[in-house]
């Protein structure tokens, strides 16, 4: 089967109020790129709480991230780095006018992303295994002797949990836009959209590169 | 951009039509009349509309409880209501002020309204985004309503650990919910300003052709993107602690409330500019046309807009002067607060100038923004009081914070909005109230404002301390007076809801440019056509070219 | 699924760069966990800090392209960041100072 034989017009449909469609997409990243904004200072403000805790509480962050798991983290950090790649991949072949290409690379990528939601379900799991559920008022935890150590595993919960939450919103945003992207025409009238998404989906990953580290290595 | 040219979309009217030849159904309020043209409208006017008329809606709630906090501030012994009746009074009055009036006040409405008219663009950058926007505001605003309904919250606006985790058995959580949902519209409103202010501007309309009103909505907004999701995660962080005991800020398990307040003030001070900014840009759209003065130093009052923007990031630490935070961090926010007063300064002395020798007119608007200059100077000046460490272990959590931030967010963000709300009536609504009735409001609002706010001044350097209302006797009489004034100053507030409403039916007709104005929103028709622009507009050579002009440079003759 | 030859040069010319770029991140990730489970000297997350550091660059730079956009979406690509550093120094002038 050949990628090439359904090449499509690849542009954007002027909406009325914009003057030109240079206009409109500059003013898409732009917008784009104020949100990200928004989401960075979000995710360093959680980030700040670790560097905090770490600081009033060394040993005890320490004990909370040597019980993590890391080798689930490392694992899913090499599996964002793979659905990135696959959204690159969309956005180059909707430049290309590509359209079945760029839709496969797009299911790629929400495959990706639930591989990832996936392996952190089992990593919260194991841990509600290993007692290393503190928020549980109802379940002992693994390192009672080290109260502080509670804070730093809770922030784990609520930094990686924030986390997801954008995940599954970029998953169900992207598995809507597959849907729309794949009909006929698509590519003529909004190719922009890939591109705007694959920023989203690219910060995510930033962010995860951030949080990853910070949670799971620097700590250790 | 290449052009200008306004494509699709229904056809443009003749330009040369005259005003009243239009008739109805040529504007934007009179386009359609279904509820769905208003409820689901993309039109940035009629979403202003939509944010006028649910800030109000606050506002009467804000000050219905502020008025039954004077009434038991009345009495010394505290007998008016039970101790957490008046918590949950004080709590109620500062979360709907702060969050449902006075940060939304004038972007979400004046903003939304007249960013595109003075910029020569159809519309924001994204419609949709803009009436998101609302929704989302009104959601947060139903959260916030339920805690009220439900039982109330007893921990006054900060929402400060750990009396709001770990002590109070009210309805903390739904309004915090309420207050992080609100925070999304803010940053959903300035995002879209941001976009608009850089991609949408008319051909020639250069940054300093913009009026001073734009670039202060350009700061504003761009306070929005860069605190809000502080507090957002803090606030996330707070009820995660109510939920769960996750113990961040709880001392019981080695967490620090302080880091609590850092997150909450990183967003909390600038929020002070996020209100002022945006009432300084309308006075100083105000202060030229009714002085018909060319705006003295444009560019440094455009400068100074994005300064204050910036430096407020880095003084949040004087709220927290006498919590535990280290006595160097301490100095070192004491110090960068004093550099506050500079862009502020740089504001008023430019507004001052512009009056200076202006063929001034104290019609409505005007009078509104004399009152604001006036009280942003004491209150900017008493706030250099209490960045003064000494002073402000004195003075701290006392009335004369208090007075303080009341002389900015009454005395300047108020007044501005009702400055700009006389001033863009004629504009928004295409009527004219009566001239009389809009003096007579701003003078009572002034002299309400100045006895209830100024002895309190006064009572908190005596030492009588906020969120109580049980006070030594000795405090009574000052305490009498500030709520004789409060009784004023809602006279005051009542007058304009009465005649303002009076004129959408009964006023006469307002021309396209009543007070000789200048700026691309009193080029198009009142109230304007639902495309903002009948023909393509032209961005002026220079911003506020009125008939005077002061000499900057050189000496000043005459 | 890209059938002809010409497909697969012009696949490869446009997928270059991005391949090259998850491979560059995957070894830095490499480096990074390898010195977490090692621990090979003291004051090691300072590397390991570094190493983050250039991986957030590289997705920021290459991934995201902001090296091909115009002046202002740099601006705002930096700006965040520099926030950051605001919120993070000044608070940390109060916790590294406490007594």
């Amino acid at each position: 089967m050949s990628a090439g034989a359904t090449d499509a017009p690849v542009g954007v449909k002027l909406v009325s109020h914009f003057a030109t469609v240079e206009q409109q997409k500059r003013a898409a990243v732009l917008g784009m790129w104020a949100w990200l904004l928004t989401e960075l200072l979000l995710f360093a403000g959680l980030f700040l709480t670790a560097l905090i805790l770490r600081l009033l509480h060394p040993e005890a962050v320490q004990a909370a991230a040597r019980h993590l798991k890391v080798w689930i983290g490392a694992t899913n950090t090499v599996v964002l780095i793979g659905s990135s790649l696959t959204m690159s991949g969309a956005i180059q072949l909707s430049r290309l006018g590509w359209q079945r290409g760029m839709v496969r690379f797009m299911l790629a990528t929400a495959a990706l992303g639930t591989l990832f939601l996936m392996l952190k379900g089992y990593e919260y799991y194991a841990d509600y295994h290993e007692h290393m559920m503190p928020f549980l008022s109802d379940r002992p935890y693994a390192l009672k002797d080290s109260p502080p150590s509670r804070l730093f595993v809770n922030l784990y919960y609520v930094a990686t949990g924030l986390h997801g939450l954008h995940l599954m919103t970029g998953i169900t945003l992207l598995l809507v836009m597959t849907w729309q992207a794949s009909r006929p025409g698509f590519l003529a009238q909004h190719q922009n959209r890939i591109e705007i998404f694959g920023l989203y989906w690219h910060f995510i990953d930033l962010i995860w590169i951030i949080a990853f580290p910070t949670l799971y290595v620097l700590n250790r | 951009m290449t052009s200008g040219t306004i494509t699709g979309g229904p056809a443009l009217r003749d330009p040369h039509t005259p005003d009243s030849r239009l008739g109805h159904g040529a504007d934007y309020l009179h386009a359609e009349h279904t509820l769905r043209s208003w409820f689901f409208t993309t039109d940035h006017k009629r979403i202003a509309l939509l944010y006028l008329a649910s800030i109000t809606a606050f506002f009467v709630i804000g000050a219905v409880t502020a008025g039954l906090v004077r009434l038991a501030l009345v009495v010394p012994d505290g007998q008016v209501f039970t101790n957490d009746t008046y918590n949950k009074l004080f709590t109620i009055h500062g979360v709907v002020m702060v969050w449902f009036f006075l940060i939304p006040s004038i972007p979400a409405t004046f903003g939304n309204f007249l960013i595109p008219l003075m910029i020569g663009a159809r519309d924001l950058a994204f419609p949709k985004l803009n009436l998101a926007s609302w929704y989302v505001f009104m959601t947060g605003a139903l959260f916030t309503l339920a805690s009220v309904v439900l039982g109330g919250v007893d921990t006054g606006w900060t929402f400060y650990t750990p009396l709001s985790t770990a002590f109070s058995n009210t309805w903390v959580v739904p309004a915090l919910i309420g207050v992080t949902i609100v925070g999304f519209s803010s940053i959903l409103t300035g995002l879209n300003f941001v976009v608009t202010i850089h991609t949408m501007r008319a051909p020639g309309m250069t940054w300093f052709r913009l009026p001073i009103f734009v670039w202060t909505h350009y700061a504003t907004s761009l306070i929005f993107l860069l605190a809000t999701p502080v507090i957002t995660v803090a606030l996330i962080l707070l009820i995660a602690e109510r939920a769960f005991h996750i113990g961040v800020f709880d001392p019981a398990y080695g967490g620090d409330p302080v880091l609590f307040q850092h997150l909450f003030w990183f967003y909390s001070h600038p929020a002070v500019y996020i209100m002022v900014l945006p009432g300084m840009g309308v006075i100083s759209e105000i202060v030229p046309a009714f002085a018909q003065k060319k705006l003295f130093g444009y560019k440094f009052v455009a400068y100074a807009a994005i300064g204050l923007a910036s430096v407020t990031f880095f003084v949040w630490g004087h709220h927290m002067f006498v919590n535990g935070q280290s006595d160097f961090a301490s100095v070192a926010f004491s110090v960068l607060s004093f550099a506050v007063a500079v862009p502020s300064a740089v504001k008023v002395y430019n507004w001052t100038a512009t009056i200076h020798k202006g063929s001034l007119k104290l019609d409505t608007p005007m009078l509104y923004a004399m009152g604001y200059i006036g009280l942003f100077v004491l209150g900017g000046l008493t706030g250099l009081y209490l960045a003064t460490l000494a002073i402000n272990q004195h003075v701290h959590a006392t009335y004369f914070v208090v007075a303080h931030f009341h002389y900015i967010m009454v005395g300047g963000t108020v007044l501005a909005f009702l400055g700009g709300l006389h001033f863009w009536w004629p504009k928004i609504t295409g009527r004219m109230y009566i001239e009389a009735w809009g003096r007579i409001s701003a003078f009572l609002i002034f002299i309400g404002f100045n006895v209830t706010f100024f002895p309190q001044f006064i009572l908190g350097y005596l030492g009588m301390p906020r969120r109580y209302h049980v006070y030594p006797p000795e405090f009574q009489f000052l305490n009498i007076l500030s709520s004789a004034g409060s009784t004023i100053l809602a006279v005051g507030y009542l007058f304009p809801m009465v005649y303002l409403v009076y004129s959408i039916w009964f006023g006469k007709r307002a021309p396209a440019n009543p007070w000789d104005a200048r700026g691309l929103e009193w080029t198009v028709p009142s109230p304007p056509p639902s495309h903002n622009f009948l023909t393509e507009p032209v961005a002026p050579k220079v911003p506020y070219d009125y008939p005077l002009q002061a000499q900057e440079t050189g000496r000043q003759h005459s | 699924m890209f059938g002809t030859h010409d497909e697969r040069r012009i696949l490869w010319r446009h997928m270059r760069e991005p391949v090259l770029t998850a491979c560059a991140l995957l070894a830095m990730l490499g480096i990074n966990v390898a010195l977490g489970a090692t621990l090979p000297f003291p004051h090691v997350w300072i590397v390991e800090l570094l190493v983050a550091g250039a991986m957030v660059v590289t997705i920021l730079l290459v991934s995201m392209e902001v090296r091909h956009e115009p002046p202002l979406v740099k601006l705002f690509a930096g700006i965040g960041f520099f926030w950051v550093g605001i919120l993070f120094a000044m608070t940390l002038v109060d916790y590294l100072s406490r007594g």
